[in-house]
């Protein structure tokens, strides 16, 4: 650009161009941050984390989001002001109508209006939303059923729905349409209308619907939500020790500054040639601090961040490449999805784990059943084979087909007719799964559920169904229900199945439910699933009356669960109880010994479980969980009161405070309502008795119950670990310390929600013993040797510093201070993630040795003083032995710089080298390599003439007197230790000492161990019952006790067992509840 | 495990092969490194391996020791303090006044007894002490680049507050180090015969080379109101200015020698050394000592008992511990890995103290 000056020209132009002020000052007020920042940002660490701190600022691209950018260019069909176009997906408003084809993905929460099927049906595969991968059904909503795909272009009408939120199970919304469409009627929707975002429409040939919830507001974009980030102990621990750190270097660089200072106004002035100024700036005197400070900033390792980060992600690579946590069933690797707190796992202290699906298999058979009174199975331990229960199916005993019948019906079972002509069984729960199975089994075969026409053959009869209205479960009324039409005798019918206290409570009056509270006891004894059956026979005037209310309840929009929970319970009454049905759930593999070895690692273990107290106490029994008298005890604290709460955990506290000093397992059970109660008004108590025990059952807990107890063990300061599999697991999983998710049969949800995922909960031993432990002694030693190599470089500079006038010189220049950090000094202890102080074997021989890790015992305060002291002391080892046989005619500063330097990174290659237990290929190459790689290095930079260090690495190692000082360096600085460690290796071993020269010279107490692990040793000192002990060697869940009452009995009257006597209290209790109802 | 109940009609568990579609090629590839399972080699801690190191570190260490001692032994030294000798004796209350004066007489004559005979070549040292060439201050106070080539003369930004003159002319070579440069001299003579005192080489071959140009002339030095050590000769280019390119190579430590000359003819016993001091250079302000010092070099370099001293003593430290290792071993000898040590059975509260 031309520039014009106007001579004498005193108008505007003269402010056209800036002033002829010069501008020396290195920052003016403006640009001090943009020049600053430039400056700070040319280094590389700075921009290291300028980068992260960007990536995780940008939302796009921090949690997993499936739906991401590219979703948004993607074209869609849409109708817009009647007319069907191709539009971007962002460019889908709230209302539009979204045409899919098979196998689209969905662009937004959708709510649907029309399928190609002629019932309105519509399948998807929610995997990317939920992690299941089997087909879903979407019906459209009953108002838009059968319209032209014409009509449906021009539809109009309102969709009134709840503010977005992140539930993906739940929808409560209406549809309206405006005339002439239909009239003004109200049609409820739930989640079964909407198809949700990233899911994919299948087995369709097109669907559309309006769109509801766009962009970042649909249930996916809600729930993406940032998790709480975890701070491992050992992070937390490195921070504190950070932070004690950085108060030890404001307190030298305060000490040093003064002195700096005093020096400076006593001695530098007479030093002529320093040249002084009389006068100085103002902040003169914060001058040497501030330098000082730089000096001394090295002491806080920021290469330790970087080290930690890439350590943590070869821990989770190394658990997810682990082949021995492949379950080889379903080809499950183990995954790491949360890289950052594989230490946590060494230190576990508590874990909280889910029963079904966890310590079970999830996998229900049908194994006996009680119907009118009569059981049936209990010989054979098979009902299926039962030929008493058979002969009664053949002569039609009404009571048995009605139980079949709803075994059959009463579901939400889809059956899906193969290719070979066989039917496959589409259940959302395994419970359902194994009673469909069971009944096709027993010859009530479910066939079709087309719309709402259920299609049964019974011995060889076709029935037809109509399903009026389906009153679903949830986990608050435990229980659900069909209302359905026989089409033969346009009969209604109401079909009930649930848990015993859902339903018994619930029978017309004068029914006698004693031999089904019996039946349920006896089969919770048995460690088996008990669901109730009951049935009604509906007057038609009483439907439709209901039917109203229950289409009302429907269609709210506030509390529609709560509204439906009561209109269900309307209907819900005065059944007549067919029978009981009980489903075995087997125990996984290696369950019992995993849960015995982790407990000898010293952790506790509490389970949480929504099923019935005897059924858990049984599993818990069987699998190690919890031993038997005289052993163990159980302790109950139960009631329905506040009162009766309130004694009873006071009770089961003062006995757990006694009993303390004994050797003695004891474990307390509490169910939902009285936790809900303990929790509510006593949580101190109960948080003191958390504290004190170390095993407990929590029976009939709800998800939030499971999340609030993780919580209390929290608050104690606790390392907890969370395991389950299903989604009520979800919320626990997320709030433990540690959440591991079983990717099981109940969908991944929780695998999903988790940050380990695992096939198997067998796995865990190796997840947290081999793993977790070593990871937390990796990142012990690596974070404080971190700390160690930048406090020995630190130390010399505060050394030196007293021999050049306080003034703040550094020794070192500049590259080298770089360099020490980022390559020297980190390169051989990355390789400390291979090392191994004891084998697996001796691990796993020897859980008990865990106890170092959880107890923190090799990071804490104390470990780190031993370091901070070492590196004192070889910095004044390095200091004292360069400074003196480089002195005199010897003493230039780029030398005895390069003197130091070399002293302190073979000290480092031998430090390293002592503390490692187990040197492979890669531990020799990355220390010796890396010695070799500073000489090589250091003659590079000596190569160039324009370098500070310009020949000076040549010179040197010419010299005999560097390679004595090196060698005499390295013996000073080691021998101390060395002599320290063999003295207390040999002659003050610790545990982990012993095991290692156990396991190196084959000595006795690697045989000792292998006697003392031997399987059979656990169960003698577990099971003292003599009916277990044969039994619980088996995998399978097999009873431990006789059937009969007389037998429980006989040992409830042997006198000590209270456990069981406890037991009679609580059956009597129970029956004494199910009169109050 | 047991036989699920598989019959007719119903097929298998709809989940199960769900989970086996999904995730077929999951499975990680098989390597000793992702397994953790290189073969690895795993020492202990054995009586016998520990007081082999230390007899061999012992065994090793006081030969030497005795061999840098004995090469130490060797290095006959002549050290001369002559800072406070050679004010003279009206001045002794207020030396800085003396050496500040341009006026008074500088020169000083010290003789020096050779204690034993030195073999040519003999170095020449100048020593000074409490003179803190490692100041921040002073060691920042230098442009490399200027001194290096001419054409980044005006390059003085580095070297404040002795950059430019009063008149903002760069001064070559610019810095407190160069301004402060020291400039006693020395003459020695025997027997009133002068002793040449060779001033070639010595500095580093690599400083003359590439770090001194030799198109750099000395220019505005020492031109100030205030004169900081010695003037440069300004028809010689910096390359050829030994002095100041020892100068330059700032020591370590407060307490330094740096080389003056060498003597190249042999000295003998008992012979008396002159030596004709120029005292110029001023330590009287700080208290620092200047000394004179004569010494011959072996392969060891000077004279430093240091090396020899510790290698012995670190020797004989390591000899004493093994020594002491094996009568413990001997006395109370303790099985590795013993059993014993490890009572899992105790509560947790005994195993803490491990």
């Amino acid at each position: 650009m031309k520039r014009y000056a106007y001579i004498n020209d005193d108008g505007p132009s003269q402010d056209l161009y800036r002033d002829n002020r010069i501008s020396n000052t290195k920052y003016t007020v403006l640009n001090f941050l943009p020049k600053n920042l430039w400056e700070q940002f040319s280094r590389f660490m700075n921009q290291y984390f300028l980068l992260i701190a960007c990536l995780q600022l940008w939302p796009l691209i921090t949690p997993v989001n499936p739906a991401s950018t590219w979703a948004n260019e993607r074209e869609v069909w849409v109708v817009e002001n009647g007319i069907k176009k191709l539009i971007q997906a962002q460019d889908i408003r709230v209302g539009n109508i979204v045409w899919l084809r098979e196998n689209d993905e969905v662009p937004c929460d959708l709510v649907l209006m029309g399928t190609s099927d002629a019932q309105g049906l519509c399948c998807v595969e929610t995997s990317a939303l939920d992690g299941e991968t089997d087909l879903k059904t979407r019906v459209v909503p009953p108002v838009c059923m059968g319209m032209d795909p014409v009509l449906l272009q021009k539809i109009k009408g309102v969709i009134e729905c709840p503010s977005p939120d992140r539930d993906i199970r739940r929808f409560d919304g209406n549809l309206r349409l405006f005339p002439p469409f239909i009239d003004n009627d109200v049609c409820p929707l739930t989640i079964k209308n909407t198809l949700l975002q990233s899911c994919y429409l299948r087995n369709t040939e097109w669907a559309c619907g309006v769109a509801i919830y766009t962009g970042n507001e649909t249930k996916l974009g809600m729930s993406r939500g940032v998790p709480e980030p975890k701070l491992t102990a050992v992070d937390a621990m490195i921070d504190k020790l950070t932070g004690a750190i950085f108060i030890f270097q404001v307190v030298v660089v305060m000490v040093l500054g003064v002195a700096g200072n005093v020096w400076k106004d006593t001695e530098a002035r007479k030093q002529w040639y320093v040249k002084y100024p009389d006068e100085g700036p103002w902040y003169e005197l914060l001058v040497i601090p501030l330098r000082f400070e730089l000096l001394c900033s090295i002491m806080i390792p920021i290469s330790i961040k970087v080290s930690l980060d890439l350590v943590k992600s070869l821990y989770a690579k190394f658990i997810d490449w682990d082949e021995k946590m492949i379950d080889r069933e379903t080809v499950t690797p183990a995954h790491a999805t949360n890289t950052a707190i594989s230490e946590d796992l060494g230190q576990v202290e508590y874990i909280l784990t889910d029963k079904t699906g966890t310590l079970t298999e999830n996998k229900m058979i049908f194994r006996r059943c009680c119907i009118s009174g009569v059981i049936y199975g209990n010989e054979s331990g098979d009902a299926l084979k039962d030929t008493e229960l058979l002969s009664a199916i053949e002569t039609g005993s009404p009571d048995v087909i009605r139980f079949l019948t709803i075994m059959a019906i009463g579901n939400t079972v889809i059956p899906v007719k193969s290719k070979n002509g066989a039917i496959l069984y589409k259940a959302q729960s395994p419970d359902e799964d194994a009673l469909v199975q069971a009944a096709a089994k027993l010859q009530m075969i479910f066939v079709d559920r087309s719309a709402n026409i259920l299609e049964i053959w019974f011995n060889g009869r076709t029935i037809h169904y109509k399903v009026l209205e389906t009153l679903e479960f949830t986990s608050d009324r435990k229980r659900m229900s069909v209302v359905v039409k026989e089409n033969d005798t346009e009969k209604i019918f109401l079909l009930t199945k649930g848990a015993d206290e859902a339903i018994l409570p619930c029978a017309y009056a004068g029914q006698q439910t004693r031999t089904f509270t019996e039946a349920v006891e006896q089969y919770s004894q048995l460690g088996l699933r008990t669901l109730c059956f009951a049935w009604r026979e509906l007057m038609p005037d009483e439907y439709h009356e209901w039917s109203l209310v229950f289409k009302e309840a429907n269609s709210t929009l506030v509390d529609r669960e709560w509204r439906i929970a009561e209109a269900c319970q309307r209907i819900e009454h005065d059944f007549e109880i067919l029978g009981v049905s009980a489903i075995e759930d087997h125990l996984q593999d290696g369950v019992p010994e995993t849960i015995e070895t982790l407990r000898k690692a010293g952790i506790n273990f509490w389970m949480l479980t929504g099923d019935k107290q005897n059924t858990a106490v049984q599993i818990a029994l069987s699998c190690n969980f919890i031993s038997p008298e005289p052993k163990g005890q159980l302790l109950m604290i139960d009631g329905k009161t506040e009162d009766e709460v309130c004694r009873s955990l006071e009770r089961v506290l003062l006995t757990m405070r006694i009993t303390t000093s004994e050797p003695k397992d004891v474990a307390f059970v509490i169910d939902g309502w009285a936790l809900e109660i303990a929790l509510k008004h006593y949580k101190k108590a109960f948080t003191d008795l958390a504290i004190l025990s170390r095993t407990a059952i929590c029976c009939r807990v709800t998800p939030s119950q499971k999340a609030q107890l993780v919580q209390i063990l929290k608050s104690c300061d606790y390392r907890t670990l969370a395991i389950g599999d299903g989604g009520n697991d979800v919320r626990m999983i997320q709030q433990a310390d540690i959440g591991v998710g079983i990717s099981g049969r109940e969908g991944l949800q929780a695998a999903r929600a988790a940050d380990y995922s695992i096939g198997k909960f067998r796995f865990l031993t190796r997840l947290i013993l081999v793993h977790g432990r070593y990871s937390y002694n990796r990142t012990a030693f690596l974070s404080q040797y971190s700390f160690y190599k930048s406090l020995l470089l630190c130390f010399i500079q505060i050394f030196f510093s007293f021999v050049s006038g306080v003034s703040g010189t550094s020794l070192f220049n500049s590259v080298s201070l770089m360099a020490y950090n980022v390559f020297y000094t980190s390169i051989p202890v990355l390789v400390s993630v291979l090392d191994k102080d004891l084998s697996e074997e001796t691990v796993m021989q020897h859980p008990q040795i865990l106890f170092y890790c959880q107890a923190g015992r090799l990071l804490n305060p104390t470990t780190f003083a031993g370091w901070f002291g070492r590196s004192l002391f070889h910095a004044v080892v390095v200091f004292m032995i360069s400074l003196n046989a480089y002195t005199y005619e010897k003493s230039e500063m780029e030398e005895l710089s390069m003197v130091a330097l070399s002293g302190c990174i073979w000290l480092q290659a031998f430090v390293v080298t002592m503390e490692t237990n187990s040197f492979t290929i890669l531990q020799h190459v990355a220390i010796w390599g890396n010695l070799v790689a500073f000489y090589a290095l250091n003659f590079a930079f000596s190569a160039v003439p324009s370098s500070g260090m310009y020949t000076i690495m040549f010179r040197l190692c010419g010299q005999p007197s560097y390679w004595f000082t090196i060698f005499l360096t390295v013996a000073a600085g080691m021998g101390p230790i060395f002599a320290l460690k063999y003295f207390r290796y040999t002659y003050r071993p610790s545990k982990l000492n012993v095991l290692q020269q156990a396991e190196r010279m084959g000595g006795p107490i690697l045989s000792l161990g292998t006697i003392e692990s031997h399987p059979g040793t656990i169960e003698r000192e577990v099971s003292p019952l003599s009916i277990s002990q044969s039994k619980s060697r088996s995998p399978v869940y097999e009873p431990l006790l006789l059937d009969s009452p007389n037998t429980r009995r006989s040992f409830g009257a042997g006198g000590t067992f209270e456990f069981f006597q406890s037991q009679m209290r609580l059956s009597s209790l129970y029956s004494r509840n199910c009169k109050d109802n | 495990m047991a036989e699920r109940g598989g019959t007719s009609s119903a097929g298998g568990p709809a989940a199960a092969p769900g989970i086996d579609a999904r995730e077929p090629t999951k499975k990680p590839k098989y390597s000793r490194f992702s397994q953790q399972e290189l073969p690895a080699f795993k020492p202990i801690l054995t009586p016998g391996w520990v007081i082999t190191a230390f007899v061999t570190i012992g065994v090793v260490f006081v030969p030497i020791g005795v061999g840098s001692l004995f090469a130490s032994q060797q290095v006959v030294e002549i050290l001369d303090r002559y800072d406070l000798d050679c004010v003279p004796s009206s001045f002794s209350e207020n030396p800085v006044n003396y050496i500040q004066d341009s006026n008074t007489n500088k020169t000083c004559t010290r003789s020096l007894v050779v204690p034993k005979q030195m073999k040519a070549p003999v170095y020449v040292y100048y020593q000074l002490t409490n003179f803190y060439q490692n100041h921040r201050r002073y060691v920042k106070s230098r442009a490399d680049a200027q001194l290096r080539s001419k054409s980044s003369e005006g390059e003085t930004t580095t070297c404040a507050p002795e950059a430019v003159t009063g008149d903002n002319q760069p001064i070559v070579p610019c810095g407190l180090i160069a301004w402060s440069l020291f400039n006693d001299t020395y003459k020695f003579s025997v027997d009133n015969k002068a002793i040449d005192v060779n001033k070639k080489d010595i500095s580093w071959k690599s400083d003359r080379e590439h770090k001194f140009g030799s198109d750099v002339y000395p220019k505005n030095f020492q031109s100030g109101s205030l004169i900081g050590g010695g003037k440069l000769n300004e028809s010689v280019p910096l390359s050829e200015q030994e002095d100041l390119i020892v100068w330059m190579r700032t020591a370590a430590l407060p307490t330094f020698r740096k080389l003056y000359g060498r003597i190249e003819v042999d000295l003998e016993a008992n012979q008396r050394i002159t030596v004709l001091i120029e005292n110029n250079y001023n330590t009287y302000n700080f208290e620092g000592k200047k000394s004179l010092v004569l010494s011959t070099a072996t392969w060891i370099g000077g004279k430093n008992d240091f090396l020899g001293a510790a290698y012995l003593t670190i020797g004989g430290l390591s000899l004493f511990l093994a020594i002491c290792f094996i009568l413990v071993y001997l006395v109370k000898p303790r099985p590795l890995g013993d059993p014993s040590y490890l009572s899992w059975n105790k509560s947790p509260a005994d195993q803490t103290d491990g």
